[in-house]
């Protein structure tokens, strides 16, 4: 019998099968619908770790070792000032955090809270050359070792580069960024919003002092304005996949959880950045010193996602030629900005990717 | 930007009627890239622009004005705002962060395990790949000596 016959002889059966299928999905909706309004918010950010430092919107983490030996150099990761660190934490099985630990990696974490408004003026002055340095000096205490290697993601990724270009003799040995942003140029959305033209950032900043989360979220939002209504659709139709509906209620929770800005901040991210294009220009002066990539020496790894809608891989691209490092190594990899380190295909991609290149140069 | 390729567990419909759910689902995907692509590509339209910052400010001034008058309720009525629950929680948590650091490991429960630092990579890693290798020869001297000055100075 020929597969064409085959197929001629299923129809009826199968879609009868889904459309069963389908009303079973549908009751169980509508019984999750219920729960699902009275849910208490999912848990996050289990693996246990201890509280090392808070000083006002920074805390300072120190997880705890897993594995019987560990590396000798510890990891300092740099989290976005816009979002806080569980993203790297979801779940257990969906940790980064977790499988580095139990490939023997000593951990710390810079995480944020939203700033008081006694931190509207912080700058990237002072997370480049305070807070780092003040995180690295008590990792180095709390360790015992001088040798740190510093991971930074996206935002943080840009922080811990500049800290490096501009103390390059520091205690950084590695330095890692993730879908890290260089050339502002290739944000032509957030650069179209960011604009004089329609746009008064001193206006905004001098009102608010601190730049509100929603605002910072309606930011990320535009970028795909249809998304947030089509995941809550998608939610509805998954609502019988306790599996989907878990992992997108730990999404959403995170995104929820977007951080507010100092204004200094933010402020100078518009003007210099998007604007300027500073950092890619050579022309960003930080703590009244230019930052030039090009002093970073230490062996470099640069994660870009290939369907990053937040950083385009044209804009990481430049980090790598920037660098003077010769030992650096860029690494394009499927994923979008947030899924590619704490979605459900990291473990298989990024994080072994992550793991070979750090597990010769923590030793 | 390269699309995103199809998601690993759609399944095709073999039946010669299609299955509307599916259909369904996958009009939702297509609207959603369209509408997606509609506000990325009009970037160069200032007015757009000008109208989402418009919508912002309005948003953000009637959430401040909002709070402004039941800050000023709750302030007569002597009672605290959520902001400052929230602030109270957090300082209390600061509080007792610090105090967790104060007191001795054993009342403050059980310390963070400090495994050795002995760990090496698995045998078929320790060989150096190319760019490792390419490394200049002056860096790998600097790094060791400024290890061994370390540990001269813990040790003394």
């Amino acid at each position: 019998m020929s597969a064409a016959t085959t197929k001629e002889k299923t129809p009826e059966p199968a879609l009868a099968e889904r459309l069963r299928l389908e009303v079973e999905r549908a009751v169980q909706r509508s019984f999750r619908s219920i729960e699902l309004l009275g849910a208490a918010p999912p848990t996050v950010g289990r693996t246990p770790k201890t509280v090392l430092h808070r000083r006002g919107t920074l805390s300072l983490y120190h997880y705890h070792a897993t594995a019987d030996e560990i590396y000798r150099v510890p990891i300092l990761f740099v989290m976005a000032p816009t979002n806080k660190a569980y993203i790297l934490d979801l779940a257990p099985g969906q940790s980064m955090m977790e499988f580095l630990l139990a490939r023997g990696y000593d951990i710390y974490m810079m995480d944020w809270d939203a700033p008081t408004d006694a931190e509207r003026n912080l700058k990237i002055e002072d997370y480049v050359l305070d807070f780092i340095p003040d995180c690295l000096k008590r990792v180095q205490q709390d360790s015992g070792e001088d040798d740190v290697t510093l991971v930074g993601y996206c935002a943080g990724g840009m922080l811990s580069a500049i800290h490096v270009a501009l103390l390059p003799d520091g205690p950084v040995k590695n330095l890692v960024c993730f879908t890290t942003p260089v050339d502002f140029s290739k944000m032509e959305l957030f650069r179209a919003m960011a604009s004089d033209k329609v746009f008064d950032v001193d206006k905004l900043v001098d009102s608010v002092g601190i730049v509100p989360a929603d605002m910072v979220r309606a930011g990320f939002d535009s970028l795909r304005p249809a998304s947030r209504v089509a995941g809550q659709l998608r939610l509805w139709d998954n609502l019988w996949n306790d599996e989907f509906v878990k992992g997108f209620r730990m999404m959403e929770r995170w995104g929820n959880e977007t951080l507010p800005l100092p204004g200094a901040y933010f402020r100078q991210t518009v003007k210099e950045l998007l604007r300027g294009n500073a950092l890619y220009e050579g022309t960003l002066k930080i703590g009244g010193r230019k930052v030039d990539l090009a002093k970073i020496t230490v062996p470099f790894l640069h994660v870009i996602a290939q369907y990053d809608h937040i950083v385009p891989p044209a804009c990481a691209h430049p980090l790598v030629e920037r660098v003077g490092s010769r030992d650096k190594e860029e690494v394009v990899l499927p994923g979008g900005h947030v899924s590619i380190a704490a979605g459900a295909n990291a473990v298989k991609r990024m994080w072994p990717k992550l793991d070979s290149w750090l597990q010769r140069r923590s030793t | 930007m390269p699309q995103r390729p199809r998601p690993e567990n759609t399944t095709v419909a073999t039946s010669l009627i299609p299955d509307p759910f599916q259909m369904w689902r996958e009009a939702l995907t297509k609207l959603e890239g369209n509408v997606n692509s509609l506000v990325t590509g009009s970037v160069d339209s200032q007015e757009l622009m000008r109208s989402m910052h418009q919508l912002s400010t309005l948003s953000l001034g009637m959430q401040q004005a909002f709070e402004k008058a039941i800050g000023a309720y709750l302030a007569r009525v002597n009672l605290p705002s959520r902001k400052d629950v929230s602030e109270l929680a957090a300082a209390l948590q600061r509080v007792e962060d610090k105090l967790d650091l104060l007191l001795p490991t054993g009342a403050a429960g059980s310390a963070a395990p400090r495994p050795p630092r002995t760990r090496r990579p698995p045998p078929e890693e320790v060989a150096a790949p190319a760019a490792v290798a390419a490394a200049p020869a002056a860096a790998r001297p600097a790094r060791a000596a400024k290890r061994t000055a370390s540990r001269a100075r813990r040790r003394s």
